[in-house]
């Protein structure tokens, strides 16, 4: 499906979910994730992943909901419970299907999107082990210095902050170099369109959520 | 004062400090589901959420500090947001959203001063409107309206007192080191 | 298509004035060599051309700058992972010919031209950052040329690029100069290799550009700098602190460095030398446990992966190549004030710490905002407050960057006062060897994936 059509969808549904508390329809969007999931050739260690992530949250809401709460309802724990799998099966199919480029030149092209916030990001997303290697080393200078820095330690986010000064900086000098201009119309390599397809997914899925949201409980 | 819109640097900068924070944040992970587990024996599980939820908002008056501009806080707090998700957090899709919430909460704090005032007034303010934004949210997405009252009070105070030390105080203190260190624009 | 002219410049960064008063011509056309120790402005005279300065940062005093109208700038950077957007080399040419608005039927052809140009076509889909810097390097040229430029700038392209690589790409420049009549400029601190190019070679010192006289420049660059070394061989009697037990590193796919048994001695100074981008930052990184290898290291007999970070680093020290890396706080007095605070070495005290400030030239400056140093000040400081920890092991990878030689003097006396409180083992990765003899007791040298301890009194 066309990536920005998949993100509003995800995005839709996310929202519609946190204000109705019907259980049914977590449920059914739970196992149809899962089986987008294993369509994709998920490995059983991300779905163990997927299983734990959300499970301290969930279970404290569950608890507290179905033992402390003045209702103590059995169904609203539940349905609470399922959302959090909601929200995370949603954000795992969205980020496990979707390519971070295809992403960018889709809300550049379908959306209008300036290109200088889908190439920015992208751009930074490149760095990330880059940036998980420079904290390391910041946490390793503090130590080499008799400095113990912790994850509250202020230096540890201003010299973080340096390295991401410094490197937004030399990116941007980069892309430019490369030829960006910021506002400065660009072709394309590769068109993202909207198929038919596309909308006629797009609309089934929304319809048939809402059909069930309606009918079941 | 700069009234201008963000560039390019600008926007790699926001999304290497979303970087940031969603490489110390998963590391520290362990603090959010440490005090569940001892918070949900006594009935405040949902509470771990309130008290480290200033963690997860110190991106955006952070980012707004260092940017002064319009929209920069907004968009510290959603980027950070939006790359836990690609980096997996338990959170999910909802990210996106609680990003956008928490980005509302962050910059208001800088509209209510209108973009000209950066001090501790423009912190506590920025921490009091994400607090109130971000508890309107969890009424919704985390079934606060179950709770009684009196837990939610207490659960509200928490959350003010956790945002306060975080993105108000804590940030306060790496905008102090970034403003002596002249990379702050005056 | 006229010269690029620099008219009276001056050029300033914060309040320091780095480029003085310059009156130039580059000829177009031609190939110019910028020397001079880095820190000299080399850089920002490339920056300045390619129209990226003053707009990110610095501020031009007096004078112009001038570049033929309508002429495409194409420049190459130092840090090659740093100057690309997107993840493969691909993904990247498509990026920047949409930029340059080349229609989307003609991009194609245009991504396999550059490709075939570069000699990338087999990494063309690959992770960018898992190349090497060599290839890295080749593709940040394919990209650039893929804008058919007409002025062509290079920053100390070679920093992290092993022979085999920067032989390939010294030869595509002097083809794209001769096919395309492209102007070139570039900086280098090491000029082998350059001869074939007859570039105009220009000085750069205190901020004043010179050109080199025919004669000078072929003597500079026929010479490649040997100096003299006087090493020995460690002996199996002596004791060892560090140990390699079967050890060896991979970067992505390639190996850096074949299983090997070495044993670094106690007390004693060794240099590591070898080509640009062998690895040997890479073995600093993996004595200093900032990345995964195979086999053992031990400290004094210990696996340093069973020691705590804390205990480990108490031990032993990184002098990072980077000098931003080492830094803490926010002004000299404060890093200074900490270094006192945490030092292991007796030797400093308040007064010693007084005169090696003046020593270093750096009297005077605890107000000062580290970062906003020079780039020699910085190494300066950050050597003293390294020597003040004073670890049983100090590893410093190219120390002596940006230092003239009068610098490395005091900053090699300083390092021997520094020891006559406290011994210690020092590992020093340096490209220049100006003023090491004497100072080293061994020397190591990296290669194809080797390291191997040379002897004797030779030329290196």
């Amino acid at each position: 499906m066309n990536p920005s059509l998949k993100l509003f969808l995800v995005i839709f549904l996310s929202l519609e979910l946190t204000f109705i508390t019907k259980l049914w329809v977590n449920l059914i969007v739970i196992i149809i994730c899962l089986i987008i999931l294993m369509h994709y050739r998920f490995h059983w260690r991300q779905f163990c992943w997927l299983v734990f992530v959300p499970l301290f949250p969930a279970l404290a809401i569950f608890i507290t909901i179905v033992l402390f709460s003045p209702g103590h309802s059995l169904f609203d724990g539940t349905v609470l419970f399922s959302r959090l799998y909601v929200y995370v099966c949603l954000g795992t199919v969205f980020t496990f299907t979707t390519n971070t480029l295809t992403l960018a030149r889709s809300l550049e092209q379908n959306c209008h999107l300036p290109s200088k916030y889908a190439y920015g990001v992208l751009a930074a997303l490149n760095l990330i082990p880059k940036m998980k290697q420079a904290v390391t080393t910041i946490y390793t200078a503090g130590h080499m210095r008799g400095v113990n820095l912790h994850w509250w330690s202020p230096t540890l986010y201003f010299k973080a902050i340096l390295v991401a000064i410094q490197w937004s900086d030399q990116l941007a000098q980069a892309m430019e170099s490369h030829g960006f201009v910021e506002g400065q119309a660009r072709t394309i390599t590769v068109k993202i369109p909207i198929t038919t397809r596309d909308w006629v997914y797009f609309s089934s899925i929304l319809i048939l959520i809402q059909i069930i949201v309606i009918a079941l409980p | 004062m700069t009234k201008r819109s963000l560039h390019l640097r600008d926007i790699i900068l926001l999304a290497l400090i979303g970087i940031i924070f969603g490489v110390i944040y998963f590391a520290a992970g362990f603090v959010y589901n440490g005090l569940t587990i001892l918070l949900t024996p006594i009935g405040y599980g949902p509470m771990a959420n309130d008290l480290t939820m200033g963690i997860w908002c110190m991106a955006g008056p952070l980012a707004g500090f260092l940017l002064k501009t319009p929209g920069a806080a907004f968009l510290g707090e959603f980027l950070g947001a939006a790359i836990e998700m690609f980096l997996g957090d338990q959170w999910g899709a909802a990210n996106l959203i609680s990003g956008a919430v928490q980005g509302i909460g962050a910059e208001l704090g800088f509209t209510f001063t209108l973009y000209r005032m950066y001090n501790w007034l423009t912190l506590l303010i920025s921490s009091l409107t994400l607090t109130f934004i971000t508890f309107g949210w969890d009424w919704f997405r985390n079934g606060y309206n179950h709770f009684s009252g009196q837990m939610l009070t207490i659960m509200l105070i928490a959350r003010f007192v956790s945002m306060f030390v975080f993105s108000g105080i804590l940030v306060k203190l790496i905008a102090n080191l970034l403003q002596r260190a002249h990379l702050i624009k005056q | 298509m006229t010269n690029i002219n620099f008219k009276n410049l001056s050029f300033n960064f914060d309040d320091q004035s780095i480029l003085k008063n310059i009156n130039t011509e580059f000829k177009e056309g031609k190939i110019h060599l910028l020397t001079g120790i880095s820190g000299s402005g080399k850089s920002t005279i490339l920056k300045l051309i390619a129209g990226l300065l003053p707009k990110y940062g610095g501020k031009i005093v007096t004078g112009t700058v001038d570049i033929p109208t309508g002429a495409q700038v194409g420049i190459v950077f130092q840090d090659p992972l740093m100057q690309f957007a997107l993840d493969t080399p691909r993904h990247e040419l498509e990026f920047t010919l949409e930029n340059c608005q080349v229609p989307t039927q003609q991009i194609p052809a245009r991504i396999n031209r550059a490709l075939n140009f570069g000699n990338v076509q087999p990494l063309a889909n690959r992770l960018i950052s898992t190349l090497s810097g060599g290839q890295q390097q080749r593709v940040a040229l394919a990209v650039t040329m893929a804008m058919q430029p007409d002025i062509l700038l290079l920053d100390e392209p070679f920093a992290n690029v092993d022979e085999e690589n920067r032989q390939f790409i010294l030869k595509q420049l002097r083809q794209i100069n001769n096919d395309y009549h492209t102007t070139i400029i570039m900086t280098d601190h090491d000029l082998h290799g350059y001869q074939q190019l007859q570039p105009l070679v220009w000085h750069l010192t205190n901020g004043c550009l010179s050109q080199l006289s025919v004669k000078d420049s072929a003597h500079l660059l026929q010479k490649g700098i040997n100096q003299k070394l006087t090493t020995s061989l460690p002996t199996s009697d002596l004791p060892a602190i560090i140990n390699f037990d079967h050890l060896s590193i991979k970067r992505g796919n390639q190996n850096l460095l074949l299983p090997t048994d070495l044993a670094f001695i106690k007390n004693k100074t060794t240099l590591v030398t070898g080509p640009n981008g062998i690895g040997k930052s890479t073995l600093f990184k993996a004595i200093a446990r900032l990345l995964k290898y195979k086999g053992t290291i031990t400290y004094e007999r210990a696996n340093i992966q069973k020691l705590s970070p804390g205990k480990y680093y108490r031990h032993l020290g990184l002098v990072f190549q980077h000098a931003n890396d080492q830094f803490l706080n926010v002004t000299v007095g404060e890093e200074l004030a900490l270094a006192l605070k945490t030092s292991q070495n007796p030797y400093f005290n308040h007064q010693q710490v007084q005169s090696a400030l003046k020593l270093l030239g750096l009297t005077g400056r605890e107000e000062q905002i580290v970062y906003s140093l020079s780039g020699g000040q910085k190494k300066k400081l950050q050597i003293l407050l390294m020597l003040m920890r004073g670890q049983d092991i100090l590893l410093l990878d190219e120390p002596f960057t940006g230092l003239d030689p009068g610098s490395l003097k005091n900053v090699l006396q300083l390092i021997k006062d520094a020891q006559t409180k406290k011994p210690q083992t020092l590992l020093i990765i340096s490209h220049q060897l100006n003023g090491l003899d004497g100072f080293i007791d061994f020397h190591l040298k990296m290669n194809q994936q080797h390291l191997k301890y040379v002897g004797g009194s030779y030329e290196s």
